[in-house]
């Protein structure tokens, strides 16, 4: 037999081979180490699930040592000394075997006690179906071997792979598992979970919160597709995934409660996954609320490790769930009807109340660390936030996560700082006149090199604050599942252009107005079924969710196909709240932007879901602080679009470089409508002080910035110098300066509070020659009113 | 304010009073003035000065300390006295100060050249004298005794809150 992935085979002896290290470190006496060996071999699993002609032998060992790996999951998380032992053959047995199906050679022949292991196992055998689950209740084979002579591995403390410190390993762990939970006759649907493992350091715990959100994120992702296709192969293989990663990370930190938990999630997926059990609404609502429950854990794990309270329990129905779940997995249907409605919000509120007497806890968990402050996922950024660390645009499904890093957000920014500095530095360096004059070809080859490698590195560091927008996407997928079933109407969320990359600010920014812009147009858009139908729409509405570059911006549109924008009742609502008044003459455009208006609503109803009247006008204020702007456009049946534009990022804006006298002031490109050098008889005089432009037939006031500024300036008639045409809104100006100088991208730096009174600099930039460019604040300079003869208004 | 300007600061009515420690002095036209090491951040050549329009004339500018953007301000106009000529011992004091938004601010003043590092204890410092109005003393903490002569003690953060807080507000602020 020819293999036909000898990279397979490659890594799987090198997994194997690091599996054998792994074992040297499993220390026998504390009988810790699961950890290391549980994500080898999740590892193994994942490689030999690529490859399709897996010899039988090796896939009943890998079933074997699963079996074993996850009873003492399901146990203790400890390893035994018989299971350190079985491993100990495995692995040299595996390591053959390998090496047999590399060679094409006949493989070994199974030991009979692991294929005794193996033949109660569910799998039919199929090599291509990755790893394998065994139902829970398991019964640990009859046959033990008898311990072979096998040497105490060498006693090193160092644990390479192993979650938990030397320190820790080194203590004797509890025999018994900490009590993790106390169950609670007065409650009888939730169990209480103390929320904080017995052990675990701060950090990995902050580890883990951060990685649960990630998958409890794919989870909800995947159910969410399933919702639509039960039998989609790809989401439940990653939602089997998930959960599965998910229960090796609390057997990690020891939470059997949670553990046992997923473990059923995992076991009713796996029934799906393998064609045995047909996801049906009430599995699917099961396994959403399952997630739900894990989320709120985590949430609430965040929450504590953040130094909130620690040591409190929280309630779960975790006990209703797993009966739920082995009653699906059993074939039968569900005693109650399990709500596929919205699962609570991930709030712990209603079972911080009924947390049993502390008595009830064995032992205090340790407390927080209080310095935990700066990684932590905080409990309001839950899955909102996306990872502070741009991840590569992976598939949920995706196997290997091409290696991503977590990396503290403040850390990141003084790295940003840092590169920004090396650039003026670098540019100081290569401009310095000493430098210059000196004639050296080799020289002038270096410091080119010098400017290539630092720009290089300005742009990567600046690629790190740039995260994808899929994450807060796909948080509105869910919202709108929830809205639509609240109300009972049918909507499709179409997501287009997750993969946009926005500045890690922005997108944390732009969460809530999407939300609230996606619930208006839930809420007010889309029309219930029936009214869509007798319109001659089809029942289900869709709202479409769309990120693309445009033209130095980021674009994100949300478009629904609803009912649009009732221009009558916009207007009459506004005159009612004083908004406006009757002979005001409004086009179509200014009506719609009427409900931007603080304090406007035309909600008939105050709905749970919107209708507060406290809504586009936040939204409006929120997207201009993020120095951005909003648009509106609907067609009345037809549907509303919402049309949002972002700077690419916040700290780096496009401007436009003009020179006063010896001065130069960025203007930053998006406010810039053009620019160009008068003719004679464009710039008109007003009672002798003022001036306007006539620029494509419209009269603009024009200031000249020598004068505002009151520095001497080298252009005085018009005709010497640039006319620069800013705008704000709808208003505009024209500026007058002496040159353009050129384009280029600034890094906007706050100019203090010294200058926090002055209204006519934005900000502060380093340009290119180390000196300091203000940065013109366009929308003060628009609107700016007559003062001192400076400017004509 | 007072608990992130170490060593000094014990106030009186507001207003500070020096206490021994070190002090950096240095030249302001002919007299000589002095501030506590432990506000100084570092001293650095003079550079190119980036003006901002509209502001007091003791206001120079901003200028670019290693990729931040700091003001710096002129105490020889602040305090009236001549302004000379730049030369090359003319060099700007790079300081610290607690903000009243809450942490440290960077700012930095011009100087007619440092002198140096001295320590001025309790017997070398005298409280500043009333000069009946002539001068305005408000920003003067007290006044050493040293052997080249008297060093006046400035109170660097009642100059940096009264900048930012006298500062002429020409249209109501706009909402951020």
């Amino acid at each position: 037999m020819i293999p036909a992935q000898p990279d397979v085979i490659d890594r799987v002896a090198a997994l194997l081979q690091q599996f054998g290290l792994e074992l040297a470190f499993v220390d026998p006496v504390s009988e810790s180490g699961l950890a290391g060996v549980t994500m080898l071999l999740g590892q193994l699993e994942d490689s030999l699930g690529e490859a399709d002609d897996v010899p039988q032998p090796i896939i009943m060992g890998m079933i074997a040592i699963r079996r074993w790996v996850d009873d003492r999951l399901a146990a203790d998380g400890q390893l035994t000394a018989d299971t350190i032992v079985r491993l100990h053959q495995w692995q040299p047995w595996m390591v053959e075997a390998v090496t047999a199906w590399s060679r094409g050679l006949a493989p070994q022949v199974v030991p009979a006690i692991w294929s005794k292991a193996v033949s109660s196992s569910v799998w039919g055998g199929a090599a291509d179906d990755g790893p394998a689950e065994v139902p829970l209740t398991p019964s640990l084979p009859a046959v033990v071997p008898p311990p072979p002579p096998h040497q105490p591995p060498a006693p090193l403390q160092v644990k390479v792979l192993s979650a938990q410190s030397p320190a820790e390993a080194a203590e004797p762990p509890p025999a018994v598992p900490a009590a993790m939970w106390v169950a609670s006759d007065e409650c009888q649907d939730d169990q209480q979970v103390a929320v904080l493992p017995e052990q675990g350091d701060p950090e990995m715990l902050q580890l883990f919160c951060a990685e649960a959100h990630d998958l409890l994120h794919e989870i909800e992702q995947g159910i969410l597709v399933l919702e639509g296709n039960p039998t989609d192969k790809p989401s439940l293989d990653a939602l089997f995934r998930a959960f599965h990663t998910f229960k090796g990370n609390v057997g990690v930190i020891k939470l059997t409660t949670l553990q046992q938990f997923t473990h059923e999630m995992e076991s009713l997926l796996d029934a799906a996954r393998k064609g045995r059990l047909m996801l049906g609404r009430a599995s699917i609502g099961l396994i959403l609320e399952g997630a739900d429950v894990l989320e709120r854990y985590v949430t609430e794990l965040a929450e504590q490790l953040a130094g909130n309270l620690p040591g409190r329990t929280i309630g779960l129905p975790i006990p209703r769930l797993i009966s739920q779940a082995n009653a699906l997995l059993a074939g039968r249907t569900l005693p109650t009807a399990p709500c596929p409605t919205p699962a609570p919000p991930p709030e712990v509120q209603p079972s911080r109340a009924d947390s049993p007497p502390p008595s009830s806890l064995v032992n205090e968990p340790p407390p927080a660390h209080p310095n935990l402050g700066s990684v932590a996922v905080g409990p309001a950024a839950a899955v909102a936030t996306s990872p502070s660390v741009p991840r590569p645009p992976t598939k949920p499904a995706a196997a290997t996560p091409a290696g991503v890093v977590r990396v503290d957000t403040l850390k990141l920014d003084g790295l940003i700082d840092l590169v920004g500095e090396l650039v003026i530095a670098q540019s100081m360096v290569v401009q310095n006149p000493v430098l210059a004059a000196i004639a050296d070809a080799h020289l002038s080859r270096s410091l080119g090199q010098l400017r290539t490698i630092t720009s290089d590195l300005q742009k990567t560091a600046m690629a790190l604050r740039m995260v994808p927008v899929r994450a807060t996407f796909q948080k509105m997928s869910r919202l709108v599942r929830d809205l639509a079933v609240q109300q009972g109407k049918e909507i499709q969320l179409v997501l287009e252009g997750e993969e946009t990359e926005l500045d890690r600010g922005l997108v944390e920014e732009l969460g809530d107005p999407l939300v609230h812009m996606i619930r208006n147009s839930a809420d007010h858009g889309i029309e219930p079924p029936d009214v869509r139908a007798a319109a001659g729409k089809p029942r289900q509405g869709t709202i479409r969710l769309r990120a693309f570059h445009q033209g130095g911006f980021i674009v994100i549109e949300i478009a629904d196909d609803g009912r649009g924008l009732d221009s009558g009742r916009i207007l009459a609502k506004a005159i009612e709240r004083g908004l406006v008044t009757r002979d005001e003459n409004l086009d179509r455009r200014q009506i719609h932007d009427l409900i931007f208006a603080p304090g406007f609503s035309t909600a008939e109803k105050i709905t749970d879901i919107s209708g507060r009247g406290v809504g586009m006008d936040v939204v409006r204020r929120n997207i201009e602080r993020l120095r951005g702007k909003i648009e509106i456009d609907a067609e009345p049946g037809r549907g509303t679009t919402f049309t949002i534009y972002l700077p690419l990022t916040l700290a780096i804006i496009e401007g436009v470089l003009v020179g006063v006298g010896e001065e130069r002031f960025v203007v930053p490109t998006l406010s810039v409508r053009e620019s160009f050098r008068p003719l004679p008889g464009m710039v008109t005089t007003v009672q002798g002080k003022g001036e306007v432009v006539s620029v494509r037939g419209r009269l603009t006031p024009l200031l000249r910035l020598g004068n505002h500024f009151r520095i001497p300036c080298r252009a005085h008639n018009p005709t010497e110098g640039i006319v620069v045409v800013i705008e704000s809104g709808q208003d505009a100006r024209c500026v007058f300066v002496d040159e353009l100088i050129g384009k280029q991208e600034v890094v906007i730096k706050s100019l203090g509070d010294l200058f926090r009174n002055q209204n006519d600099f934005a900000g502060a930039a380093i340009l290119g020659d180390g000196r300091v460019g203000l940065i013109l604040d366009v929308n003060a300079l628009v609107k700016l009113r007559h003062r001192g003869g400076d400017a004509a208004a | 304010m007072s608990e992130a300007t170490p060593p000094l600061a014990a106030r009186q009515n507001g207003h500070a009073v020096a206490e021994p420690g070190k002090y950096l002095t240095f030249k302001l036209g002919h007299e000589s003035y002095g501030i506590p090491v432990l506000k100084v951040r570092e001293i650095i050549r003079l550079c190119p000065i980036t003006l901002v329009a509209n502001m007091p004339a003791h206001v120079k500018g901003v200028i670019n300390l290693r990729g931040k953007v700091i003001p710096l301000v002129d105490l020889r106009t602040k305090f009236g006295l001549p302004v000379t000529l730049d030369n090359e011992r003319t060099c700007i004091v790079v300081t610290q100060i607690a903000s009243a938004s809450g942490g440290a601010r960077l700012y930095g003043i011009i100087v007619d050249g440092v002198e140096e590092v001295a320590h001025f204890t309790d017997a070398d410092l005298e409280p500043t004298p009333d000069f009946g109005g002539a001068i305005d003393a408000q920003f003067i903490t007290g006044m050493a005794k040293a052997s080249a002569g008297v060093k006046m003690l400035v109170d660097l953060d009642r100059i940096w809150a009264a900048d930012c807080a006298a500062l002429p507000d020409p249209r109501p602020p706009q909402p951020e």
